[in-house]
């Protein structure tokens, strides 16, 4: 495309307002990797972490697992399964160092692993918080506006899963909801039910119509976050999930869910050591159930505050543990889901941006492969923020800069711009600017960098208030990604059919 | 442990002062030494464990103790209570209160809900913990053989928080609906929600759970007088 094309193409969206989403670039990054031991206290931390796994033990809720994990050489008493180092070991090492996750659109597949970075959005609120609507239940219609921003923004490289609960969605057929709207307003990779083993079949089933059964278990099409309730314990559902989404060859994110004080040691290394042994038991499940199933290491830790009780985040000690976890998911050979813009606050206001952003800092220094909440989260989880949404896309995007790392070539080292300008003259104006001002720095569109006077004539706005707008903008055009109609049918077939099953199943509510 | 030489006076505050430092072998034999002294069990839970724990949960709620530390106090008040109990019942003393607690069917999850539980023995109730994963009929079987004054209903997942009005249709389909005070928490659980489910009282955290369960206790008290 030329120049003077691609400057037509800005003035009509300019004048149309049209939102077309900027093609995905995931990061490739390969500046140094932040590690806070060396290899004798990385070592400490695994014989540790074997420990807990041969003498402590963790429990399964689930019969069948607890056969397939017997049979594959761990020894089983009561609820509670006992591993040695080597079967740990061994059934680890059977996972891939990455693997690719398609997307509806080719371009969007992402790579999980290696020193690929992949930004997703939160995950779980049963709420959502907006400068207009204050804090109030999500709805489906939350979570579909929601997926529309993850679609818009171009530093967010994939749709997510929960990223509101559609709490006004019957719980039994919710997760057929969050599955189409991802598949119909969005093109980016998307994650898969857990809430049940027959939801993870649903998703399955879904994910095949869309991208084709043969297809999606040569290359997974669903992601799927399963969580440790810990301390030391699989629930049943998770675990009927993880046999379902394992068999049919799908992506598993097996993640301990930590709040340090309460469900781990008060000390980072203990609180570590837990949770390496808690993630490895469930990898080395996966590879029992089907060897090579993709599955990336998880850690969800924080703290609480040890005087109120209450959840706390962005603070040093989940910063220090989130560089170790994935200091110990490399050592293992795998993928590291990890971090996220963190906050308890309930609104997008300095405690948030101080919080996520130091969350976020380790999160790309440990080089985090799969960032789950890296836009929306406030309030330790409960709420998705629309104006924290596109503020905290702001900073990945600034990220995506950063990641870049530091050009040598003979056009950044610029000696013909410094030969151009003599001593006490300018550069604005050289041919070398010419060049590249347009993408010279980062632009960021929700920070104010007028003077205070132009500020002040523009409405003395504060970022919240500029989010909110740039909000309402994105959602105002936004316009879906083709879908092929026969496909769309299909999925609205198949969600007919199972509405109508479901609903002559028997349910508490 | 000797308390013998301790004035009337002194024995109460160091009953207050070993509760604040969750001291719980002595705090049972101090409850031990003021009863033999003659004091009514109502007497002892009054002038000793009462009036320790009022301070105990006042500097919690003012952030100079942990969670921690309400924990160790609240295990001494739980052991001096169950010494004063049994009399209490004897005597035909006005109960402190009695709960049953419980996460609903589908959900593993119980930090908060045995936090609420701890604090609610610290404020001299009896608390019947149910644990994890509880469907109606264990609450139901649970409200028969125990008679709680209240019962308490958790949930941290929006998918299993629903469950919590199963709970109370079948209260109401036993007719027990009447006999029981329901309050409900948890994370994602609001006000609204509990009012929508026909709960009585919504517990936004431990603390206030406590002080809701009291208020109740209390009204009750002065319907009954």
């Amino acid at each position: 495309m030329t120049d003077a094309t691609e400057r037509r193409r800005e003035r009509r969206a300019r004048h149309t307002g049209a939102s077309t989403p900027a093609p995905i670039r995931q990061i490739t990054y390969d500046l140094p990797v932040y590690e806070l031991l060396n290899a004798e206290g990385e070592q400490r931390l695994h014989d540790a972490s074997m420990r807990i796994l041969a003498e402590f033990g963790i429990d399964f809720y689930d019969e069948e697992v607890r056969d397939i994990l017997r049979q594959h050489g761990a020894e089983v008493r009561g609820e509670t399964v006992f591993f040695d180092e080597e079967l740990i070991t061994k059934y680890i090492s059977m996972a891939p160092r990455q693997f690719t996750q398609l997307a509806r659109n080719p371009e969007h597949n992402v790579v999980i692993g290696g020193n690929q970075i992949v930004f997703a959005p939160v995950y779980g609120p049963p709420f959502v918080q907006s400068l207009e609507g204050g804090r109030r239940e999500a709805t489906l219609k939350d979570f579909q506006n929601f997926v529309k921003l993850a679609y818009l923004s171009p530093y967010i490289h994939h749709s997510g899963g929960t990223i509101v609960e559609p709490t006004d969605e019957p719980v039994s057929t919710r997760h057929l909801d969050m599955l189409y709207s991802h598949i119909k307003y969005s093109d980016k990779a998307f994650m898969g039910s857990v809430t049940s083993g027959p939801n993870a079949a649903d998703s399955v089933a879904m994910a095949e119509i869309v991208f084709g059964a043969d297809r999606i278990r040569e290359t997974p099409a669903l992601l799927s976050l399963i969580n440790v309730s810990s301390p030391r314990r699989y629930d049943d559902r998770m675990l009927s999930a993880i046999k379902v989404y394992a068999r049919a060859r799908q992506a598993l994110i097996i993640t301990p869910f930590i709040l340090a004080g309460a469900m781990s040691p008060t000390s980072i290394a203990g609180t570590l050591a837990q949770l390496n042994a808690e993630a490895l038991a469930g990898i080395a499940l996966c590879q029992m159930i089907e060897p090579g199933t993709p599955v990336v290491y998880g850690s969800f830790l924080s703290t609480i505050d040890l005087q109120s009780g209450s959840p706390t985040f962005g603070t040093p000690e989940s910063q220090i543990g989130l560089y170790l976890s994935a200091q110990m998911a490399r050592r293992y050979g795998l993928p590291f889901r990890g971090g996220g813009m963190f906050s308890s606050s309930k609104i997008p206001d300095a405690q948030a941006a101080y919080e996520s952003v130091m969350v976020m800092q380790p999160t790309m220094l440990a080089r985090t492969n799969f960032v789950l909440h890296a836009a929306g989260w406030l309030e330790n989880g409960l709420i998705a923020g629309y104006e924290k949404f596109v503020l905290d896309c702001e900073i990945l995007g600034m990220l995506h800069t950063w990641a870049k790392g530091v050009d040598l070539s003979d056009e950044a080292l610029a000696f013909d711009a410094v030969a151009e300008v003599p001593p006490g003259g300018h550069y604005l104006g050289t041919a070398h600017t010419m060049r590249h001002f347009r993408d010279a720095f980062y632009r960021a569109e929700l920070f104010d960098y007028h003077s205070d006077e132009q500020w002040r004539i523009n409405g003395a706005h504060d970022s919240y208030t500029r989010a909110a707008a740039k909000v309402k903008q994105l959602l105002d055009n936004y316009t879906p990604p083709a879908l092929d109609p026969a496909i769309d049918e299909a999925l609205v077939d198949f969600m007919t059919r199972r509405r109508a099953a479901i609903a002559l199943e028997p349910h508490d509510f | 442990m000797d308390f013998s030489d301790l004035s009337d006076e002194d024995l109460w505050l160091q009953m207050q002062d070993d509760l604040y430092d969750g001291l719980k072998d002595e705090i049972i034999e101090e409850t031990k030494e003021a009863l033999k002294r003659g004091y009514s069990a109502t007497d002892v839970l009054a002038n000793g464990l009462v009036a320790g724990m009022d301070i105990v949960g006042a500097d919690f709620r003012d952030g100079i103790l942990f969670v921690p530390e309400v924990l160790m106090a609240a295990n001494a008040m739980k052991a001096g209570m169950e010494i004063l109990r049994p009399l209490l019942v004897e005597t035909g003393a006005e109960r402190i209160g009695k709960m049953v607690i419980g996460t609903v069917k589908g959900d593993i999850h119980d930090i908060g809900k045995n936090l609420v539980a701890m604090m609610m023995e610290g404020a001299g109730f009896e608390v019947i913990n149910l644990g994890i994963n509880n469907d109606a009929e264990k609450f139901l079987n649970a409200i028969q053989e125990h008679q709680p004054d209240i019962i308490g209903m958790s949930a941290l997942l929006t998918t299993t928080m629903p469950y919590m009005k199963v709970v109370i249709q079948a209260l109401k389909d036993e007719e027990l609906r009447d006999d029981v005070y329901v309050m409900v928490g948890g994370a994602p659980v609001t006000e609204n929600f509990a009012q929508q489910i026909g709960a009585d009282a919504y517990g936004r955290d431990a603390a206030v759970a406590v002080e809701i369960a009291k208020a109740h206790m209390a009204s009750r008290r002065v319907a009954k007088a």
